[in-house]
């Protein structure tokens, strides 16, 4: 599935759903959601005061090991030591936490920037072990971001929400007014209709 | 007769900015504010309407530039419902910017409960605030029929002229109890800096010129008894604490009346008593209430028909 390969907005007056998708593509990519989400589909009805958005997203995103971002080999000769060098800065306060974890705040010890040293008990084990440790999980911060993206895209008013993550199907609806379930029940209808993919058609 | 002000913005170098300033004074000009960033300065001022070449002689002279502010002293309340970042800062913020370009005052105010449709509504304390100020401008959504059927009970209880922005190019005479409808500003979640944005910007801009011009003509009709701009230069000479006010406009000066940026329990005796002509105190001709904003003192000057004497 291409990046927002649907990306459609629908009101009574095409003006409004024009200015809608511009608010929703800003909103997506000040939270670096564009290339997470496969398909989207909104109703706006303000007349009712509802706001309706199914999401498909683009299967999950792999987890980040130490390996994908670090050269990890063995440190100076003679001494019980694993040599970390990174190759991308963006997971260091995740890494060091991690090996803070397991191996105590004396024995890790970041040299510069970009270098880490940690003195082990077994050097063939443990570099295994390192280079395997699981940094980072995209899709725990992608929920909330998702939820973000759901909450500052809705019209303020509409503060009665329900929203539901099934795998990488998304559905949120919100209204000022108390929740009728057939609003839900169109939430899933639509999400029905971008599953059919080109049948339904692009408008990104 | 007093002389007919223009209001003009300067911007150029700070180098040698003094002599503009001489010249204004020697002229019997007013400044406004002065606004000092780094080696530049911004000057607001008004300039009797005789001697603006002068003004702009000597501004070309000290390579600045100057362009009429037809906003120039006038405070606008640019209100959003609400602060969150739905309203803000985008678009809310770029329209007091574009107001405060043509020389306004302006004065950003989020509505505790302003979001929605059937829920949305504002308080007393915030109606009043508004009242305070010369305009209140409306920043609101992308929806026609919010905009016609729901927002306008937001303007209940505002006495002062209304302008508001949206999304729908819609009439005026469409939205029920504004002056003024813009269009083509609605809510926006970026910076507006795209032709068509800034155009409208540039509109919107113009649009509430015409409403000041409006308000400037019926008070020519029956004048103020002082010009605000006078209580200013009064207050900087009698009330030397004005100086030690940090705030970025310590005198904010209105259409038909001045806040004044000090606490109202320990000035307000000394505002009320400010000499203006011989035996003419400022009691006299206005009235001196303490603000919603802050504790600060709000002078609103009476009519020449009320008080019989104009200075």
């Amino acid at each position: 599935m291409e990046p927002l390969e649907i990306f459609k907005v629908e009101t009574k007056i095409p003006e409004e759903a024009e200015a809608y998708k511009s608010i929703l593509s800003d909103v997506m990519s000040d939270l670096a959601l564009a290339n997470a989400i496969g398909r989207i589909y909104v109703i706006i009805t303000p007349e009712d005061s509802l706001f309706q958005m199914a999401i498909i997203l683009r299967g999950s995103p792999p987890l980040v090991k130490t390996s994908d971002f670090a050269d990890v080999n063995i440190g100076a000769l003679g001494k019980n030591e694993i040599q970390l060098v990174l190759r991308d800065e963006k997971y260091l306060p995740d890494l060091l936490e991690k090996l803070w974890a397991k191996y105590g705040r004396g024995k890790v010890i970041q040299q510069d920037r970009k270098t880490i040293n940690v003195s082990v008990g077994n050097i063939d084990s443990d570099i295994e072990i390192i280079k395997e440790m699981i940094i980072f999980d995209p899709k725990r911060t992608l929920l909330s971001r998702l939820v973000e993206m759901a909450i500052r895209g809705t019209p303020e008013g509409f503060r009665v929400r329900h929203h539901s993550l099934n795998d990488n199907e998304f559905i949120f609806v919100a209204s000022e007014d108390a929740m009728k379930p057939e609003w839900v029940q169109q939430g899933h209808q639509m999400l029905e209709k971008i599953k059919g993919g080109e049948a339904f058609g692009s408008s990104a | 007769m007093a002389a007919v002000l223009e209001p003009y913005i300067y911007e150029g170098g700070i180098h040698r900015h003094t002599l503009l300033l001489e010249l204004l004074e020697d002229m019997g000009g007013y400044l406004i504010q002065k606004t000092p960033a780094a080696t530049e300065v911004t000057l607001v001022m008004l300039v009797p309407r005789d001697d603006v070449h002068l003004i702009e002689q000597l501004a070309k002279e000290l390579l600045g530039k100057i362009s009429r502010a037809p906003l120039t002293g006038t405070e606008i309340a640019v209100v959003s419902p609400t602060l969150a970042s739905h309203h803000l800062p985008h678009s809310a913020c770029d329209i007091a910017e574009f107001l405060r370009r043509g020389g306004a005052n302006t004065t950003m105010i989020g509505l505790a409960r302003g979001m929605g449709r059937r829920v949305a509504l504002s308080a007393d304390y915030e109606r009043k605030l508004i009242n305070e100020h010369d305009i209140a401008l409306f920043s609101f959504g992308t929806f026609r029929d919010c905009i016609i059927n729901k927002k306008p009970k937001l303007f209940e209880g505002i006495k002062i002229p209304i302008v508001a922005t949206g999304g729908p190019d819609i009439k005026t005479e469409e939205v029920p109890g504004a002056d003024m409808y813009i269009g083509n500003i609605g809510r926006i979640s970026h910076r507006l800096r795209h032709s068509d944005e800034l155009e409208a910007l540039d509109v919107m801009s113009e649009k509430v010129g015409l409403i000041v011009e409006k308000i400037r003509e019926d008070i020519a009709r029956d004048p103020l008894a002082v010009m605000p701009a006078r209580i200013m230069k009064e207050v900087q000479e009698q009330i030397p604490e004005i100086e030690s006010a940090y705030t970025p406009a310590p005198l904010t000066l209105q259409l038909d009346g001045i806040r004044i940026k000090l606490p109202y329990a320990d000035f307000h005796k000394k505002v009320e008593e400010l000499e203006l002509q011989d035996n003419i105190r400022l009691a006299d001709v206005a009235t001196v209430t303490p603000s919603k904003m802050k504790n600060y003192i709000l002078v609103k000057v009476k009519r020449k028909s009320e008080v019989g004497i104009e200075i």
